[in-house]
């Protein structure tokens, strides 16, 4: 249950007959603990053996997807499941009652939805036809009474035969019909050039009736329409065989099909207008009746089915999602025969429970095949298990910290633990208030306890902070308890306890004896030289804090070598390491310490920093004054060793690795070559079954942390390696001074939030409260409000953020960075259940 | 220079387009592609490659034409993004390249309506790449009057200027005394190959000239040398192709129509311009350009065009040769930084791998055995970068 070190792997291989992989598999969904391994990643998807049913499923998901759209233009709600194990229970319970072979289920819901989708086209289409209908009988309508107020009455008037030989010049014929309105311009201008200027084009915009555009919004199945234009071309000449004619027909198809023939009486062109608007009703009719035979339709998809709690059409597709997944991990398996075989992670101690679900996998089934079987077998080199830790929603924010950065490696020591409790600390010391750090507290309870009600406002803000709601309750609750610790409420000091000061002489005196017992003395923030004191404080904390979190990032660091049994960096890496930081910068904590303990006559204090570098500047001399009081030749002895002692530790952390993996490295060219050698690993591996578990765990850990290391030895010479520990041993010395320097951020973090809660605090507050009467209460109730604002948008907000990612920099790169190889991969179950979880909302 | 603010206009237009390398299909899926046993199945394989989502929407049984049509329904798509979100120059070098597209598809209309195909199928075949609104109105189009299907629909078209450029050259190319009937003979006997042949030679030595003109040296450095070496083929496949043609029956013909065809850029012209124009056996052919580049190694393996019908689906012809070469050197074109001509690129080497794909499904839909050589007869972009 710790996720110090992430669970013990152990790698099975798994044989299903062909009859009953379905089942076997859907068994292995239920349970939801098996990391299924690729048995040939460079397969193609296609080759493999259940490519097909894959690819149906994804074509009934398709389908869905597509009735999905339509349910969202008609405005259905969907019944989401939030119950998901209790749908894979009544999947189950279908299947049990079924008393059929469990993945024919599929194929009959294939059909069903194949039907559905069908008939919803078919009735879509046909609304889409009779809209359109509508659509051209209404311009169609349109057009007529248009041209008919441009063209007048005595179009019609012309046509009475006069002596035909005379009158022919002055005959006009004309075109009508509409295009798209973009297409105006050229229209036009072909006009022109085919007729050369011998034809009057008029062209008009046609706007559609308004309660044709109310029908339309309501069901809007198509693209929204383009603006139209109706053109009425007149042009010289009757003759219906005239060559002008011919052509202008033949533009006029050529841009659309809409070309209307004009009627050539006032009768004909009345009755035609009768028609049309009656047709008009007609369709209109029909489209409300389709349009309700569609929603009856719809609704029974969105209905409640079967008790799930959801709506059908959600079991539908959940089903469909559970299918495809079974498939794609059946697929990772290999196909020998008529049997499936293929690897698997588990974490250890599952294996009855694999072994109880394959027993009784064919229970409830008519058929009796034989099922599968698993059985442990050994990694390859170099092949290591995937990370795997049981974590809980405290635990998930703070790993999902750390896996950002990088997984952990197999087994490794988990940074996730730690930051648990370091993350939130520091995120506290910087925004170490007592309001504010309340205010964050009361907001992660609030979330905590009200989490049910909050979890159905979707659009609440406090809905997404709902996963990480213990973190923000730890991370207010530190910076509560730093903020007492430095004793700032808003910029103002508490004097919860009774300060140890009391004012004499314009003087501040303290009395005898007095300790104040807990946080700062109230009075240093009256004090003129509050900034100061405060500043040194802060920082030494800082640097205190940063280097015992180093120190403790290095000891993690030991902890995984002893672990591994890599011994070689236990005594060359590990050691030196920690030499080197206690040796430097743990001193200076100590003498930090110290100094804080001893009371130095004279006010005659001596300077940290001045020791520090007159340790490395004037190794031989004794300080003028000494941080231990009256003995500063011990003092002397003491820093001359720590010195030595760290000078040496780095020689140390370069050379000996290099020098003994190069040695190694020869030897092992030797040792292929070697013909005998060869026969004692085949030997070995013969006999594998009778090596005893520890022994195999042993190797399987040392496959694992060498493994990166290994690939590099077999491919690089030596020189590679050197160049590698070169950069890592400069990497840590320098890291060591300027990651010293980082946490610095601590004490300046935590200075900006107090100095900027002091500004908001004395420009909007108090200045305000010495303004008496009526407009100073108005006055001051005015600025309480701006200061409200400020204090959350800027504090709450702003600086919430910021020193979120102060705190993450330095997990990141000061702390992870002593020990964490970060270079694993995640455990992925093959579960139905945390598959339709994911799928749930999208 | 122009390396500093190349990337202030057309940074963006240019990642996209090195993204877009990154889909096309390797070595690896086309040996996958050679063993589909049928259609539905190479559908099936396209379907997990970049081409997935333009065809998830057809039934399995695929006939080549549309997936054709919808492939190069995704290359214009993609062309047509970029387009969209390129400025200036480049807008207007984008649309020069589509102006290609545009000829094929007008010839391809006129072609069609010469044999009274119906209009709306060939609107549906046109290359969505070279679409124009005015394309419709071709429709217009009366017997062989081009003059008239200029003046009435082409003249407001991008490619209007060299249309009217072919027309008044082929009517200048008559005696002097030309009467309107000499004018409708010559226009019933064009092919429309002919058109097309001469149409893009005039877009070529135009996009020449803008490249030359307005583009930026590192631009032209990589594009002026690959359209000189397109020129060049462009040339070498008119002599090839009039080599033994029938339709061109005296010496002094088969010279004014290569001289009209060929075009007056490349590493060719002018210096070769008078041996490759007599050059009346592939043999003179092969000598009048040996003295450029490796044109001689080209020709060396092409199929004697007298033995024009001899040739078969096995016979490595002039164009495979010249593909193969081509592709070649446009890949090369992704080498370089901050050109325009990984655009050109791109979009030939697309259509190299729209033709395999085609290529591939035709020889999947006529079952033909494994090992016939039509099989070997794809040319794979960026292949040459793997040896």
């Amino acid at each position: 249950m710790s996720f110090f070190r992430s669970k013990q792997m152990k790698l099975y291989s798994l044989v299903i007959p062909r009859e009953s992989a379905w089942i076997v598999m859907d068994q292995l969904g239920r349970l939801g603990q098996l990391h299924m391994i690729d048995y040939d990643p460079s397969l193609p998807m296609m080759n493999r053996p259940f490519a097909n049913y894959v690819k149906r499923c994804d074509e009934s998901l398709f389908k869905l997807n597509g009735l999905d759209a339509l349910l969202k233009q008609f405005k259905k709600k969907l019944i989401y499941c939030e119950d998901t194990q209790k749908l894979l229970d009544y999947f189950r319970d279908i299947q049990n009652s079924r008393q059929k072979p469990g993945h024919t289920l599929f194929d009959e819901l294939e059909q069903e939805i194949e039907k559905k989708k069908y008939n919803i086209q078919e009735m879509s289409n046909n609304l889409q036809n009779l809209l359109d209908r509508v659509d051209s009988i209404t311009e169609q309508k349109l057009v007529l009474e248009k041209a008919k107020e441009i063209l007048g009455k005595s179009m019609f008037s012309q046509s009475t035969p006069h002596n035909v030989n005379d009158y022919q010049q002055l005959k006009f014929g004309q075109l009508i019909g509409v295009i798209d309105k973009e297409d105006e311009t050229r229209f036009k201008r072909i006009m022109f050039r085919i007729t050369k200027g011998n034809a009057w084009v008029n062209i008009v915009d046609l706007l559609p009736e308004k309660q044709h555009l109310q029908i339309k919004t309501s069901i809007d199945l198509n693209r929204a329409s383009q603006p139209r234009c109706l053109y009425v071309v007149v042009y010289p000449g009757m003759n219906d065989q005239s060559t002008l004619k011919q052509k202008l027909l033949k533009v006029c198809d050529s841009f659309t099909k809409n070309r209307i023939e004009y009627p050539n009486s006032q009768e004909t062109m009345d009755n035609k207008l009768k028609e049309l608007s009656i047709q008009i009703n007609e369709a209109q009719h029909l489209i409300q009746m389709t349009k309700k035979q569609l929603e009856v339709t719809l609704d029974e998809l969105v209905k409640e089915k079967n008790g799930c709690n959801c709506s059908y059409f959600e079991q539908l597709r959940l089903y469909v999602l559970k299918e495809k997944y079974l498939y794609v991990n059946l697929n990772y398996l290999t196909m020998q025969g008529s049997i499936f075989t293929g690897n698997f992670w588990l974490p250890e101690g599952l294996e009855t429970l694999v072994e109880d679900k394959l027993r009784n996998a064919m229970q409830n089934s008519i058929e009796r095949f034989p099922t599968g079987q698993i059985q442990e077998i050994k990694p390859k080199q170099g092949e290591l298990a995937p990370t795997y830790f049981n974590l809980n929603e405290v635990t998930m924010p703070f790993q999902e910290i750390v896996n950002t950065y990088g997984v952990p490696r197999y087994q490794e020591v988990n940074p996730g633990l730690f930051t648990v409790i370091t993350f939130p600390f520091l995120f506290g010391v910087m925004f170490a208030d007592i309001a504010h750090g309340f205010l964050l507290l009361l907001c992660g309870l609030y979330v905590i306890f009200w989490k049910q009600q909050l979890k159905k406002q979707t659009d609440s803000m406090f809905n997404a902070m709902i996963p990480f709601r213990y973190l923000l309750t730890l991370m207010g609750l530190f910076a509560f308890y730093n903020g007492l610790i430095y004793n700032d409420y808003l910029s103002i000091s508490l004097n919860l306890f009774g300060s140890c000061y009391y004012p004499k002489n314009e003087e501040w005196e303290r009395e005898q004896n007095c300790v104040y017992p807990f946080g700062i003395d109230p009075v240093w923030l009256a004090s003129g030289s509050s900034l100061n004191f405060m500043n040194s404080y802060k920082m030494k904390l800082s640097v205190i804090l940063g280097v015992t979190h180093m120190l403790f990032g290095i000891l993690m660091k030991g902890v995984n070598t002893l672990y591994f049994r890599n011994y070689l960096d236990f005594f060359c890496e590990f050691i030196p390491q920690l030499l080197f930081m206690a040796c430097t910068f743990g001193w200076m904590d100590f003498l930090i310490i110290m100094k804080w303990l001893t009371v130095y006559p004279n006010g005659k204090d001596p300077s940290i920093i001045e020791t520090m570098i007159n340790q490395v500047l004037k190794p031989m001399d004794e300080a003028v004054t000494p941080i231990f009081l009256n003995n500063a030749s011990l003092q002397l002895s003491i820093t001359q060793l720590l010195t030595i002692i760290a000078v040496v530790s780095i020689p140390w952390m370069l050379f000996p690795k290099p020098l003994i993996l190069g040695s190694g490295h020869k030897q092992h060219k030797v040792q292929i070559n070697d013909p005998q050698y060869q026969k004692l690993i085949s030997e070995k591996q013969g006999s594998e079954l009778e090596i005893d578990p520890q022994q195999f765990r042993k190797e399987l850990q040392n496959a694992a942390s060498n493994r990166s290391l290994e690939s590099s030895e077999q491919e690089h010479d030596s020189g590679e390696i050197w160049v590698h520990q070169m950069i890592e041993t400069i990497e840590f010395v320098l890291g060591g001074i300027s990651n010293t320097a980082s946490y610095l951020r601590l004490w300046a973090l935590s200075l900006a939030h107090g100095q900027l809660a002091e500004v908001f605090y004395d420009m909007c507050i108090a200045g305000k409260l010495d303004m008496g009467g009526i407009v100073g209460g108005l006055m001051s109730g005015y600025f309480y409000i701006v200061f409200a604002l400020l204090t959350f948008g800027v504090l709450m907000m702003m600086d919430v953020m910021e020193c979120f990612l102060h705190a993450l920099r330095l997990h990141w790169v000061e702390f992870q960075s002593k020990f964490y190889k970060a270079d694993g991969y995640l455990f992925i179950g093959f579960s139905y259940n945390k598959m339709l979880s994911e799928n749930n909302h999208n | 220079m122009d390396l500093c603010v190349f990337g202030v206009d057309d940074g963006y237009a240019e990642a996209i387009i090195r993204g877009l390398r990154a889909s096309f299909l390797t070595e690896a899926q086309y040996q996958q592609m050679k063993n589909c046993a049928s259609i539905p199945e190479l559908k099936s394989f396209l379907e997990e490659t970049d081409y997935q989502n333009c065809l998830q929407a057809d039934n399995p049984q695929i006939p080549t034409s549309i997936l054709r049509q919808r492939l190069k329904k995704k290359l214009a798509d993609e062309f047509e993004y970029i387009e969209a979100q390129s400025t200036g120059t480049l807008t207007k070098y984008l649309f020069h390249l589509r102006c290609r597209f545009m000829i094929d598809n007008v010839v391809n209309m006129i072609e069609g309506l010469k044999n009274k195909i119906d209009i709306e199928i060939l609107l549906s075949n046109i290359d969505p790449l070279g679409w124009f609104p005015e394309i419709k109105n071709i429709k217009v189009l009366e017997g062989d009057d081009y003059s008239s299907l200029y003046r009435d629909v082409l003249i407001d078209t991008p490619i209007g200027v060299y249309f009217m450029k072919f027309l008044e050259e082929s009517i200048e190319n008559l005696h002097e005394n030309r009467t309107l009937n000499d004018i409708q003979n010559l226009f019933r006997e064009m092919k429309p190959e002919y058109i097309r042949t001469s149409l893009k030679k005039m877009w070529l030595e135009d996009f020449y000239l803008f490249c030359e003109q307005e583009l930026m040296p590192t631009s032209q450095e990589v594009l002026l040398e690959l359209l000189k070496f397109e020129a060049d083929f462009k040339t070498i496949q008119v002599i090839y192709n009039s080599i033994g043609n029938r339709d061109l029956n005296t010496a002094a013909k088969i010279i004014t129509t290569r001289k009209q065809l060929c075009p007056t850029i490349g590493n060719l012209y002018p210096d070769c311009e008078k041996m490759y124009l007599q050059a009346m056996t592939l043999d003179t052919l092969r000598e009048a350009v040996k003295g450029c580049d490796n044109y001689r190694d080209l020709l060396k393996d092409a199929p004697d065009p007298l033995k024009r019908e001899e040739f078969n689906v096995q016979t490595k012809t002039l164009d495979d040769i010249m593909y193969d070469d081509e592709c070649r050197r446009y890949a090369l074109a992704f080498d370089g930084q901050g050109s325009y001509g990984v655009f050109y690129s791109y979009l030939k080497l697309k259509e190299q791998e729209i033709r395999n794909i085609i290529w591939l499904a035709e020889m999947i839909s006529r079952k033909l055995a494994k090992n016939h050589p039509g099989w070997k007869k794809i040319i794979i972009p960026f292949s040459h970068l793997g040896k």
